[in-house]
């Protein structure tokens, strides 16, 4: 039962990390109407940006906050200078992806001779450990677990009682008729690249700092766990990517106390294919803040 | 109208030019032929055994210029490709295939972990082409491939070698209680069969076995389940996850290692680097244990390796980490092997020398040792037969292209240094083996 009781603290860690990720990568999505799946790249990017930052002797919670604004900046370039480009152009949905895909591949790449192929890790990012009631997380866990919190707030605060929320919800439902009504529809989407690049940033910081140890391969891996919540949860809905994010947070970690820990995944993923048969437009299609436009 | 209408001369000439133009640079027969040679490098070079991949680069890296710059193989220049398997079987068949397919100058491939070998050591036998393996599989122990060459024991040796450590190692009361944590790759769970026979028939308990998901995002939960069981010892091999797997049992324990014994995969630069940034070179250098064969860094040929290791920087920065890697070691004694087999046979036709390359390694009856192409070369020129002893050491292989050796156990110093900590004795060593079956 111990057991059982420590994963599920785990799996508090494990859906905060997830929730940032996906809910940045889920916002991006419902008002862009762009399948990013340079994603990852940039949260590995950005990843290594505190890496370097850390190395330097500076806290990694410094690292985090710079990690978070190269997320930003990075993910505006390349809407600007890639993606927007070919939007403009008219290139369809599915090019648009096969772009995304060929970003990522270039990101990998390039970073390739200038991060190496090995793992590195943070220093000192564990911090004390604190036992309560069978959960057993170090500080910097519990750490992650309130920026996680923090930030949803934030998120949800956004969305629902701020005139740029209001014009993200307007644009992701409608772009033309948000730009008749006014709304500079550009400057919400640099705004939102912006937002959900940081977002992306701060979330591949967490998810290294959470890893103990990453390397430029997990990349991908980040990808498809945020991409799972955010499908999970109905694409484009941030609500539905938190809670896309709990469940396959909290049942990796379960399944691997419960089963063979090799299979963690392969369960989490089953239960997102499941529900996908089941519910193909995700949990939260129909009441989320917003939609995918178009 | 007139029409053109080439000559019977033309027509021939043209007809030479093209297939000429088509028969690339391989010889089928006698004489070593023309063009450069290449070594085909098959490896994971991404993925989660990314690491593996530039460890046999660097081999091959070392072993060119020794040939190079020693009249080349008949003067043909050897080079180096990587062909990145990323460690799946899925990938690596068409990477063999592209390897073999766009390369008729192929002379020798290397490299071929565990995580591929299966399914690409059967397609480089069908293309005739000497390969060098770096897989323990045990299907491997009685293969009828023909082209197919393993420098290194199997897997279930080095298993062995482990339970050793943990059974009969310095330092330390045997261990009565093992964990296993190796990776869910087909490589690492190798080990596992053969190291639960072996330290649970002489005596211990294996408090569990974790296989793990390499390239997971935390281990926490399986650190949280092994740490229930209070194993004494850890046995390992996790490439490319240890980090993120020995950090959190040390977190886990409230900061306190547990000791752990890895596999000679280990031995290695990136899994030093990766271990000592997550746990510390401190706890690394106390709770370390692993095994390897009995190098000796030194002598003439590991003079020359690691010369050209070295200037091997300048192509591939990373290169002199490896030079205390076993494999790097070894494949760089396959690549000059099958040249000087080229040599003795005069001839570019796989088909011709590769059964030379055993010759060479074991040695025949009044074989001259050397232990450098420039040296192999002139014997043989001399009209003398070779053994060849390179920066490995001797080779003995078996009728199934096996070659064998013993294990040493050892540990690392604080640069990342292979150190002797002891080894096991022919006694020790036959106990292991009975039990393990």
């Amino acid at each position: 039962m111990d057991l059982y009781v420590a994963a599920f603290g785990f799996g508090l860690v494990g859906m905060s990390v997830i929730a940032i990720a996906a809910v940045g990568f889920t916002m991006q999505f419902g008002i862009t109407n762009m399948i990013n799946l340079a994603y990852g790249e940039v949260m590995i990017s950005s990843a290594y940006v505190a890496y370097y930052i850390n190395r330097a002797g500076v806290t990694i919670w410094v690292g985090m906050i710079a990690g978070a604004l190269f997320g930003a900046v990075f993910s505006f370039l390349l809407n600007r200078f890639v993606y927007s480009p070919f939007q403009r152009k008219g290139t369809s949905h599915i090019g648009m992806v096969i772009v995304s895909l060929a970003v990522s591949l270039m990101i990998a790449n390039l970073l390739l001779p200038i991060v190496g192929y090995y793992s590195v890790s943070y220093q000192d990012t564990t911090g004390g450990l604190l036992r309560a009631g069978g959960i057993v997380l170090t500080t910097n866990q519990i750490a992650i677990i309130g920026v996680a919190v923090v930030i949803m707030l934030l998120v949800h605060g956004l969305l629902r009682y701020t005139r740029l929320g209001k014009a993200m919800r307007a644009t992701a439902a409608n772009p033309t008729l948000a730009r008749n009504c006014g709304i500079p529809t550009q400057r919400v989407i640099d705004a939102v690249w912006l937002i959900t690049g940081a977002l992306c940033g701060l979330a591949g910081v967490v998810a290294a700092m959470n890893s103990d140890s990453f390397a430029i391969a997990n990349g991908a891996g980040f990808l498809i766990t945020a991409l799972a919540a955010a499908v999970l949860g109905g694409a484009g809905q941030p609500y539905g990517a938190m809670i896309g994010a709990v469940i396959i947070g909290m049942i990796t970690e379960l399944s691997a106390a419960a089963w063979a820990p090799e299979y963690k995944e392969v369960v989490a993923f089953g239960i997102l294919v499941l529900v996908m048969v089941l519910r193909p437009q995700g949990l939260l299609s129909k009441r989320g803040a917003l939609a995918a436009a178009g | 109208m007139s029409r053109f209408k080439p000559s019977p001369f033309v027509s021939a000439i043209v007809a030479i030019f093209i297939l000429a133009a088509c028969g690339g640079t391989t010889s089928t027969g006698g004489g070593l032929g023309s063009g450069d040679l290449l070594v085909g490098v098959i490896a994971p070079f991404t993925g989660a055994d990314a690491g593996l991949g530039p460890a046999y680069y660097a081999a091959c890296l070392a072993a060119a210029p020794s040939i190079n710059s020693n009249g080349g193989v008949g003067g043909r220049n050897v080079k180096c490709e990587q062909f990145d398997t990323r460690g799946e079987p899925a990938d690596a068949v068409p990477a063999a295939n592209k390897m073999i397919a766009s390369n008729s100058n192929l002379m020798a491939v290397v490299g071929c972990t565990s995580d591929e070998a299966a399914t690409v050591a059967p397609i480089i036998d069908r293309a005739h082409i000497p390969m060098f393996c770096m897989t323990g599989q045990s299907e491997f122990n009685k293969t009828a491939l023909k082209y197919f060459h393993r420098l290194v024991p199997a897997d279930v040796y080095d298993a062995f070698a482990m339970v050793g450590s943990a059974l009969f190692g310095p330092g330390h009361d045997p261990y009565k209680k093992a964990a296993l944590v190796f990776g869910d790759d087909i490589g690492s769970q190798a080990f596992v069969a053969p190291a639960t026979n072996a330290f649970t028939h002489l005596g211990g308990t294996i408090a569990i076995n974790q296989p793990i998901h390499l390239g997971a995002s935390s281990y926490r939960t399986e650190v949280a389940a092994m740490l229930k069981t209070n194993p004494d010892v850890i046995l390992t091999e996790a490439l490319g996850s240890a980090g993120t797997y020995l950090k959190e049992v040390k977190t886990q324990n409230g900061g306190k290692m547990i000791p752990f014994i890895g596999s000679s995969a280990t031995i290695d630069p990136t899994w030093f680097q990766q271990v000592r940034d997550a746990i510390g070179i401190n706890d690394l250098l106390k709770y370390y244990g692993g095994v390897d064969l009995g190098y000796t860094f030194s002598g003439p040929a590991y003079s020359e390796f690691l010369t050209n290791l070295n200037a091997a920087a300048s192509t591939f920065a990373d290169a002199p980490k490896y030079k205390q890697r076993g494999s790097t070691l070894h494949l760089y004694d396959g690549i000059i092997m099958a040249a000087l087999a080229m040599v003795a046979t005069n001839s570019a036709d796989p088909k011709v020398y590769n059964s030379k390359i055993i010759d060479i390694a074991n040695g025949t009856s009044g074989a001259t040792v050397v232990n450098t192409y420039k040296d192999g070369v002139a014997a043989l020129k001399a009209g003398k037969s070779i053994r060849f002893v390179g920066a490995g050491g001797e080779n003995n292989f078996d009728q199934y292209n096996n070659s064998q050796s013993g294990y040493i156990l050892v540990g690392y110093d604080k640069d990342g240094n292979e150190v002797t900590v002891g080894h096991l004795t022919p006694d020790q060593t036959s106990k292991l083996i009975a039990a393990g079956g």
